[in-house]
Order: C-alpha cells, then structure tokens, then sequence
C-alpha cells in the first residue's frame, strides 16, 4: 500500500465499520416482533 | 519471518487452489442444503428454491468475509499468504455464488407466476426513505455490481492498464459491497425469520473482519514508530547481521513511505517495499534464486538494482546503502527506478 492509500483506508474503515456495526444494531432493535399466530405466507 | 517460505509456483498451486476453493464451496452449498431440507422439510417448488437461495447467498457473504481476512490475516501470520495470492480467483467465484443466488431469486418468482411483480420491488420510492422497510433487494443489487465490476477488472491487463495505485483504490469498493450485503441481509430476511442463527452469522463476520483488521493496523503502528532517523537524514538500519539473511527489515522514511533492506550474503540492498505488480508488501518476501520475491504472487527483482530480470521489465525504486561505524545506514531519498545502489560488506557478523 502507498502511503496516501494507507493514510485514506486508516481513516475510511474505522467510519465504515461504525456505520455497519449501527446498522446491524438498529436493524435488531427495531425489527417488528414476531406475529404469535402463524398467518399468511411470509413476504419478502 | 517463517522458514519454509515457498514462492508461487505459477501453474499447478494455482490449480490445486483453485480445485480447493470450488470444492469448499460445492461442500458448504451441499451440506447447508441438506440440512435446510431435514430442518424444514420443503411442500412445493418455491420452498425447494428458497433453501438454494440461502444456500448460495450465505455462501456468497461468508466468501466476502474470507476474502476482507485474507490481507490482515496474510499479516499477522504468513501461513494464510498462500490464500491470498490466487484472491482474485476468490472474488470471481464469490461474484458467481451470488450471481447464482439471484437467478436462483429469479426462479422462485417465476415458479409462482409472481416475475411481473419484481420491478415493483425496486420502484417502490417511498420505501427509500424508511429503515425498516428498505428496499433491500436493491441493497443486494448494488452489491453485485460492485462484485461484477471487481471480477472484471481483476485481471491483469486491467491492473496494467489502471495502474496498481487507481486498481487497489478501485478495490476498495469491497467493502462498501460487504456494508450493502450486512445491510442486504439485516433489513431483508432478518426481519421476517426469528431463527439468532442470522444476526450470528452478521455480527460474528462483522466481528472477525472488524478485530483482524484492528490487530493489523495496530502492529503496523508499532513498526511504523520503531525507525530512528539519524544524522544527515540517514536512517540506522542496524548491523548487517540484523538484517536476516535472504530476507528483509522493513524501514520506514521520515514521510511515512516504507523501504525493504535486504540482504543476500554479504550483498545488501534497499527497495522500495512496494511491489510493481498490486503494491504487495516486498519487505515480507524473500531472496530466491538471486532475486528478491515479492510474497503475493511471486514478481521477482534484483537486489542489485531493483530491475526484474529479463524478459520483465518491471523497475523499482532504490536506495542509497552505506555501512557507517558496522552500521548499514539508507539514504530516505528514493533514486529513480532501476539505479544499481546495493553495496557488499567485507564481512557479516563477528
Ligand atoms: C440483485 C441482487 C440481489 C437480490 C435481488 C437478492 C435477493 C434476496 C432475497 C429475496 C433474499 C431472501 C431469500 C429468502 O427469503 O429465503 C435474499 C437473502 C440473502 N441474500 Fe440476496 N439478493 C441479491 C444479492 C445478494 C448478494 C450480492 C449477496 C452476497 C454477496 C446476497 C446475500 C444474501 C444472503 C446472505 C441472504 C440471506 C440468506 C438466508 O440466510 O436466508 N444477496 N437475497
Ligand atoms: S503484488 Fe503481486 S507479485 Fe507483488
């Protein structure tokens, strides 16, 4: 690696990975609960 | 530095990697099918399709997460080298797992007369604007053109033809394709299926890629901070004997840009410790028949002027090498590729 790449991927990951640490965390919390009774097909 | 280092021998490793890597992956799709189908037993077509699916798109992440390791963990222990120099291999299939999980989308549409509804998927505007409830199919395809893009430029002639600097910078865009499929996969099937086994699979490969590229950089720093520039803007490298023989210390310049020291014998030279090929890390090589190897995919150069020998014609930087007071020192200042610089030693070691 240069060292201006270096200098770019030191500061990039580090955001990347809190973006989808955040995102894998919202995405947990606010999944709608499950539906008790099992009812239609599932959708996607 | 590991004995038993071993340079690309080009044609049959890389079949043999390549023959592993097929049948690793025709294992995993198999044995997740298998298991798919005791698991939930499937009624009808579409159900058959469905554990195919998830087959081959939880193949495509994990090999997404294998190839984000392969360069710390090349790093922190040479062992995984052997992986990474045949990555791009790597990347071509894992854009062909996840090509075949699409079309394999395609089918279970198509099996239920449901294809004229897809676009919609894609159209819908105002799911954009939510979080849950994104359109996360679309999340997908992104991800795929970014794997198609890179499994079409991996080749060499594009690596050439855009230089190592613009197709490593390209190549970072990997893992903006791996934050697109977390987020593929956590706001698309994590929502609609309880089973933990998928945010596991998520945080524990988020986790993996997260910690090993931390420890890397962190070793890195360390080496980073380690080099002691002296007088006149020379740096200390230390005693001959400090440099391994047949191998490299890597010093780093003032500027932050790396040298690799080798020796060879009582010869001792200094490189850049960028590769002409992809960048490799030169400095981690070693000297074999008479040339320094690069440890990714095997460039070889002179010691003696930084020149691959002939037919190549790759060149690279050099240095200025003097032994002042039994200490070899370098000269920071790169001299232009292919300048004959290393010097000999009358004697290595007491
Ligand atoms: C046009 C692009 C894509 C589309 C339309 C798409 C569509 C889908 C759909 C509909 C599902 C849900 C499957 C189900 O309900 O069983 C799914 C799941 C998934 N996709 Fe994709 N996908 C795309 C690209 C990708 C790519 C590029 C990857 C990985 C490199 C990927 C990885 C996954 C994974 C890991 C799952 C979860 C499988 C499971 O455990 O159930 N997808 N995708
Ligand atoms: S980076 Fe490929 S041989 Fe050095």
């Amino acid at each position: 690696m240069t060292r201006k790449h270096r200098l770019v991927h030191r500061l990039a990951w580090p955001a990347l990975a809190l973006l989808i640490g955040l995102g894998i965390t919202m995405a947990l919390v606010l999944r709608p609960p499950p539906e008790p009774p099992k009812t239609a097909e599932t959708h996607r | 530095m590991s004995v038993g280092f071993k340079a690309v021998q080009w044609n049959r490793d890389k079949i043999v990697y390549d023959v592993i890597l097929v049948a690793g992956v025709a294992l995993y799709i198999g044995v997740f099918a298998v298991i798919g189908w005791r698991w939930h037993p499937p009624k009808n077509l579409p159900d058959v399709i469905d554990i195919w699916i998830r087959a081959f798109g939880t193949a495509a992440f994990l090999m997404l997460t294998v190839i984000l390791s392969i360069g710390p963990l090349a790093r922190l222990d040479r062992r995984f080298l052997k992986l990474l120099y045949n990555r791009r291999h790597f990347g071509v299939l894992t854009f062909l797992v996840a090509l075949t999980h699409v079309w394999l989308m395609l089918a279970w549409f198509d099996a239920q007369g449901l294809l004229h509804t897809l676009p919609a998927d894609f159209t819908t505007w105002g799911d954009y604007g939510k979080f849950i409830g994104f359109p996360f199919k679309a999340l997908g395809l992104a991800a795929l053109l970014i794997l198609f893009l890179m499994a079409a430029t991996s080749h060499d002639f594009w690596l050439g033809f855009l230089k190592p600097p613009v197709w490593k910078a390209l190549h970072m865009a990997l893992y903006a394709a791996y934050a697109l499929v977390v987020m593929h996969v956590a706001l698309g099937i994590m929502q609609y299926e309880r089973t933990p086994l998928i945010p596991l699979m998520l945080i524990g490969s988020f986790a993996a890629v997260s910690a090993l590229h931390l420890i890397a950089a962190w070793r890195e720093r360390a080496r980073d901070q380690a080099s002691t520039p002296i007088s006149d803007g020379w740096l200390a490298v230390g005693p001959p004997d400090a440099i391994p023989d047949k191998g490299a210390c890597i010093v780093t310049a003032p500027g932050g840009e790396r040298i690799a020291v080798f020796r060879d014998g009582r010869e001792i030279g200094a490189l850049t410790n960028l590769c002409a090929h992809q960048n490799g890390p030169l400095g981690e090589g070693r000297i074999i028949d008479g040339c320094v190897t690069c440890p990714w995919h095997g460039y070889q150069y002179r010691l003696s002027d930084g020149c691959a020998p002939a037919p190549f014609t790759e060149k690279l930087a050099t240095y200025r090498v003097r032994l002042n007071n039994g200490v070899v020192e370098i000269d920071p200042r790169p001299l232009p590729p292919g300048t004959p610089a290393s010097i000999t030693v009358a004697h290595v070691g007491a």
